[in-house]
């Protein structure tokens, strides 16, 4: 049996990752629900904010610009993706649409590559957030639970934006009924943009304020990338709090599972994932029917 | 000029591709050095297009995009080599190749049980997440049999030989023969498959799986079929890897193997069994080629990126596609309905887009009214009734449906003798359309039962219900818009004499009895003798409509189920159908919901009035017309207001 | 001249065509009954008017400029609104929310609260979700969607479905209430008699076109066309 403190040291990580998990899922959740596209160029989005974010890091020295800029970089690439390709996807099959994203998140990756090298690109742990915190019986690196505050406060904006203002609205109802959105007025294509911005921001976020605990490399939003999707597939598609909850779920599960076996941490977030689908395949907030 | 011929040539006579791509395979080592292609780079390319063909079938045959076919390269690829290597097996390389083909067809069954229960982009989204498992499963439980991160060395070369005669295979053209030969061997299987009964229901399943799964065949298994099959192909694919390289590395179960397979079967042509041959061919032989020009060699990736994404956009059926568009057949695009409604449709339910056509009411033939009726009646093929001894063909008993708390249906019981014409009536909302897929079997009642012939059906399912001998044409055309009017044909006729499922993956069309005979009286029935070639998306509307009609009785059935099957049609084309339908009354009991009153009172012989989901009245035509009740029903009650 | 004009309009659902040649027109402040039966073309015309379906050819005029092939969000900013016939509410969000959505693009908006005077059922629920509500309140919904809008045109697709008679015999006020503030409508009803108490002239579309034409009281002095276009 594990000693008390490393279980809770778990929970702990557990609930770090997992919310890093919620943020990523929920632009993902998010674009999917609305367009109806599954974008596959969405870890590299989260890796254009890392670089973005070292870029403006060595311009200006301070992190907290480095993460506007992370978020700036992914935006903008995020956005032209939509206006100069995706978008004249919407009417085209399903299968076209995630086969274009996975080509631009190619495109974005080798670009990346091309540009900054296959070598990590160094982001340091920010001054404020450097050594280690006790809490409790707990020793934990400091930046890591700023990191955690960092990203339960950006998930609340977030909650906030969809739920208590007008574009959230706009958006929640899209989500449901993109045409009757369009009956009642509201330009959805404009609307679509949106929400491709704000998935292709909340992923660059991610990928800078995550940039100094993991390697900045070309590759780095893949494993991402395929994590969100499971966190899509039992939270349920197009659901924020299904986002949320299936984030940290599925850190939990990585994290409680490696304290009996290592190796099988990620593998357990599988098979759990595939119970879910079997028994549950709208997964836990989604809608029926609903693909 | 010569390539068409060509292919004209070949169209029935499957030997002749495989011929030919036995010649260029052989003579290829003499051809290639003088371009400067490598043995090496050849074998590779070839375990590229091998490991495709699985990936064609499914996703180009079949529709189904997997983006975790690395899943399977891995598995086979591991267990062979680790056979090779761990075990006392070096020396058998050939049955350790197939162990590993085994073992990623077993991966399959397991991995299709849980990704086919959804398609489209949550298919590929889990068949990603799926071989992540395998990969992290490769990498760290597994390692000790898989060397994890640093994968298995020492992979033996094959030793080929009967009895006491053998013959080392060492590394270089000799090799590249070994492999060739298992892609000979692969293709040879593929294109059978392709061209077999099997392959056809593959291609109604990409095209429209709902009419499919409607017409008979068990649509859940032939994927599963499809998928097996795919894996099986990556096995061996893999395993040769670990052959050609003497070492089965680690990202052989990596996402970027499962991308690279994707992109390389579009990039040389979904659907043509040799585009991701083509596409290997692009891409590992001309990143062989450049290698030498630094700029490129660093940009290759992003070159292929780009590539990949203008094609997707611009040139979507790929390299092979295009070819085969210019040079060969016409291959008919999907053009894609430009509704907002539609755009909807797509974005939510993946209905293949239908394409807009004005009606061209000059198409419709003059001699559409036959005379002969009788002779065509005896050579279309209807399923023996069941043995109902009160001669009661469909009936149901206190049918009821509710959605939630909404009552579509209430408590319907009603009774269609043999042989008699029934319409079905009723204003807007009555719940026709609920009680009508009650009947078919796409719909579960909540309560009550529904019996053909005496046999209770309720839940059954339609595949089932179309196997008893019932079958229905539908109000918005489903037809496979992909394949010609013959074509289309044969997808009933094929579930009628196969059964729901039957995995003749080797046998040709020709080789299924009976088959073009009632493909042929089915065309007649309904006027299409002159179509048979013609894709659907030249056909005219009206055209179209009768198709429809001769896909549900292509299948036999003995009770015939139309939903609104003058929907849509200009007076000319009305009259015209009704002709049709008193044609092919005889021996069959037929429903027919419609709510041309003209049309119906002419054809019907009894007719049933729904009302707000209950049965308000039955009688006959003359009955309703003057029974109050139901002029109030449609008139909405005058004296209420 | 007509607030509406149609002239001679093709639309096709897939490759189905469904409206032949139709040509209609509603004069500003007309209440204007399209009736039919099941199958006749009568929602595929609002829905092509909306936009939510594009006809191929022929014109739609509103106010004197051809609308014919604008996406539904630019035809509703032009002041036409369809409520259609499975209304379409938003469950996700509360009565309330899915009258500020729709009111978001209309330049005269009405308030909320003289939305609720009309309605004083959806002030009593304006907190509950779509999902929450009845047959009845979703229907008031829907037509107080457009009404939030202050829609020049409102097309009414079968409001009266499905509902229990004291709701029709409710919302019929509503609608007659609005046809007498003068309100240009279109009304889509299978239920003939409810569709006729409030109209000012008739349509009857047959198999994809108009076959009729002509005010109520004219249309109930034949009897015999009415039972061949709309009875049995």
């Amino acid at each position: 049996m594990p000693s008390l403190p490393l279980f809770l040291s778990q929970l702990f990580n557990g609930l770090a990752t997992g919310l890093l998990l919620s943020l990523i899922s929920a632009g993902l959740t998010i674009i999917y629900g609305t367009l109806g596209v599954l974008n596959l160029a969405h870890g590299a989005l989260f890796m254009v904010g890392a670089y973005a974010g070292f870029v403006a890091l060595q311009w200006t020295g301070s992190f907290v610009l480095a993460i506007i800029g992370g978020m700036v970089g992914a935006l903008v690439v995020g956005l032209l993706m939509e206006r100069v390709i995706v978008r004249y996807y919407y009417q085209r099959p399903p299968e076209d649409q995630i086969l274009v994203t996975f080509g631009i998140g190619i495109v974005i990756t080798e670009l990346v590559r091309l540009v900054f090298g296959g070598i990590a690109k160094p982001v340091p742990i920010p001054s404020w957030g450097e050594g280690i915190t006790r809490l409790g019986f707990l020793f934990y690196p400091t930046y890591r639970i700023e990191m955690m505050a960092i990203v339960a406060v950006a998930l609340v904006l977030l909650y906030i934006l969809l739920y208590k203002t007008r574009i959230g609205m706009i958006v929640r109802a899209g989500i449901e009924d993109s045409l009757m959105v369009n009956m009642l007025g509201i330009n959805v294509y404009r609307v679509f943009l949106l929400v491709f911005g704000i998935g292709a921001m909340t992923a660059g976020f991610a990928g800078i304020l995550n940039a100094p605990v993991l390697a900045v490399t070309p590759d780095m939003g893949e494993a991402f990338l395929v994590m969100s999707f499971v966190v899509v597939v039992i939270g349920g598609v197009g659901s924020f709090p299904g986002a949320i909850v299936g984030g940290i779920i599925a850190g939990e599960i990585i994290s409680m599972t490696s304290m009996f076996s290592s190796a099988y941490s990620h593998v357990m977030l599988f098979a759990i994932m595939a119970v879910l689908l079997a028994v549950r395949p709208q997964g836990l907030f989604g809608i029926e029917g609903r693909e | 000029m010569i390539l068409r011929r060509l292919a004209r040539y070949s169209g029935g006579r499957p030997w002749v591709a495989e011929l030919i791509t036995l010649i260029v395979l052989l003579i290829s080592p003499l051809v290639l050095p003088l371009v400067g292609v490598s043995a090496d780079v050849s074998s590779r390319i070839l375990i590229w297009g091998l490991f495709g063909l699985g990936f064609d079938i499914l996703f180009g045959y079949t529709g189904l995009l997997s983006f975790g076919q690395a899943a399977f390269f891995g598995t086979g690829g591991f267990v062979s080599a680790f056979l090779l290597t761990q075990t006392g097996m070096q020396n058998d390389v050939f049955l350790s190749l197939m162990i590993g083909m085994v073992a990623a067809m077993a991966a399959g069954v397991v991995v299709g049980f849980f990704t086919l229960r959804r398609s489209g982009i949550y298919f590929a989204m889990i068949t990603l997440a799926f071989a992540e498992m395998f990969h992290f499963l490769e990498l760290s439980p597994l390692s000790a049999w898989t060397g994890g991160e640093n994968g298995l060395t020492g992979v033996p070369m094959p030793i080929v030989g009967i009895e006491s005669w053998h013959f080392q295979i060492a590394s270089g053209w000799s090799l590249y023969y070994y492999i060739a030969a298992f892609f000979f061997v692969g293709y040879v299987i593929a294109h059978r498959i392709v061209l077999s009964p099997f392959g056809q229901v593959l291609m109604a399943l990409r095209d429209n799986t709902p009419r499919a799964l409607a017409t008979g065949h068990s649509v859940r298994k032939y994927k599963l079929a499809a998928f097996v099959i795919a894996a099986g192909y990556g096995g061996i694919a893999g395993g040769l890897l670990g052959v050609l390289q003497s070492y089965m590395p680690p990202d052989a179960v990596a996402f970027h193997t499962s991308g690279q397979l994707v992109m390389q079967g579009i990039i040389g042509g979904a659907g043509t069994l040799f585009g991701p041959l083509v596409g290997a061919a692009l891409w590992l032989g001309m990143q062989d080629f450049l290698q030498d020009v630094p700029a490129i060699a660093a940009a290759w990736m992003l070159i292929l990126g780009v590539v990949f994404v203008i094609l997707i956009t611009a040139f979507r059926q790929g390299v092979l596609g295009a070819v085969r568009q210019i040079f060969v057949a016409r291959v008919p695009e999907a053009a894609h309905a430009k509704t907002e409604l539609s755009a909807e449709v797509t974005r939510r339910h993946r209905v293949a887009g239908v394409p807009d056509e004005h009606t061209n009411m000059d198409e419709v033939p003059d001699h559409f009214i036959r005379s002969d009726v009788g002779e065509h009646q005896r050579d279309l093929m209807i399923v023996p009734k069941g043995a109902a001894a009160d001669g009661v063909a469909l009936s149901c008993t206190h049918l009821t449906k509710h959605y939630g708390g909404i009552s579509a249906n209430e408590d319907i019981t009603l009774s269609i003798p043999e042989g008699q014409l029934r319409g079905i009536i009723g204003p807007n909302g009555a719940g026709k359309s609920t009680f009508f897929k009650m009947l078919a079997g796409e719909v579960v009642p909540t309560s009550g039962h529904v019996y053909l012939h005496g046999a209770d059906v309720t839940g059954l399912g339609v595949t089932a219900v179309s196997q008893l001998g019932m079958s229905k044409s539908y109000q918005i055309n489903e037809l496979f818009s992909k394949l010609t009017v013959a074509q289309n044909l044969s997808i009933p006729v094929l579930a009628r004499l196969r059964g729901e499922f039957r995995p003749d993956m080797l046998k040709s069309m020709h080789q299924v009895p009976g088959l073009h005979g009632q493909i042929e009286a089915t065309l007649e029935l309904v006027n299409l003798e002159n179509r048979t070639e013609v894709p659907v998306t030249e056909l005219a509307y009206g055209e179209k409509r009768r198709l429809e009609i001769g896909l549900a009785l292509a299948n036999a059935p003995n009770v015939l189920l139309l939903d609104e099957p003058l929907a849509g049609m200009s007076p000319r084309e009305r009259a015209d159908t009704v002709q049709l339908l008193q044609q092919i009354r005889a021996g069959r009991t037929l429903v027919v919901v419609e709510h041309d009153m003209d049309a119906m009172f002419e054809l019907a012989e009894y007719i049933s009035v729904l009302q707000e989901g209950r049965l308000l009245a039955e009688g006959t035509p003359e009955e309703i017309k003057n029974d109050q009740r139901v002029q109030d029903a449609y008139l909405g009650g005058m004296e209420e207001v | 001249m007509s607030l509406l004009e149609i002239d001679k309009i093709n639309s096709y659902y897939g490759d189905s065509h469904v409206l032949f040649d139709l040509s209609m027109h509603v004069g500003e402040h007309e209440v204007v009954a399209l009736l039919g039966r099941n199958g006749a073309g009568k929602s595929t015309t609002l829905k092509s008017l909306m936009g939510a379906v594009k006809p191929q050819d022929g014109t739609v005029k509103f106010d004197g400029e051809d609308i014919r092939g604008l996406p539904p969000y630019e035809i509703a900013q032009l002041g036409i609104q369809l409520v259609p016939e499975e209304r379409r509410i938003f469950g996700s969000l509360n009565v309330e929310e899915n009258l500020q959505l729709a009111s978001l693009s209309a330049p005269n908006a009405w308030t909320i609260d003289r939305i609720y005077e009309y309605f004083p059922r959806l002030k009593e629920r304006r907190r509950s979700r779509g999902t929450d509500l009845s047959g009845g309140e979703q229907q008031m919904l829907a037509i107080a969607r457009a009404l939030i809008r202050d829609a020049r045109l409102i097309l009414l697709d079968e409001p009266f479905e499905g509902l229990a008679p004291i709701i029709v015999q409710d919302l019929l006020g509503v609608a007659r209430q609005l046809a007498e503030e003068g309100r240009t409508i279109i009304i889509v009803e299978q239920n003939v008699a409810a569709a006729l108490s409030i109209a000012q002239r008739v349509y009857i579309i047959n198999n994809g076109h108009v076959v009729y034409e002509g005010t109520p009281a004219d249309l109930q002095e034949r009897p015999e066309i009415m039972h061949e276009y709309l009875g049995v």
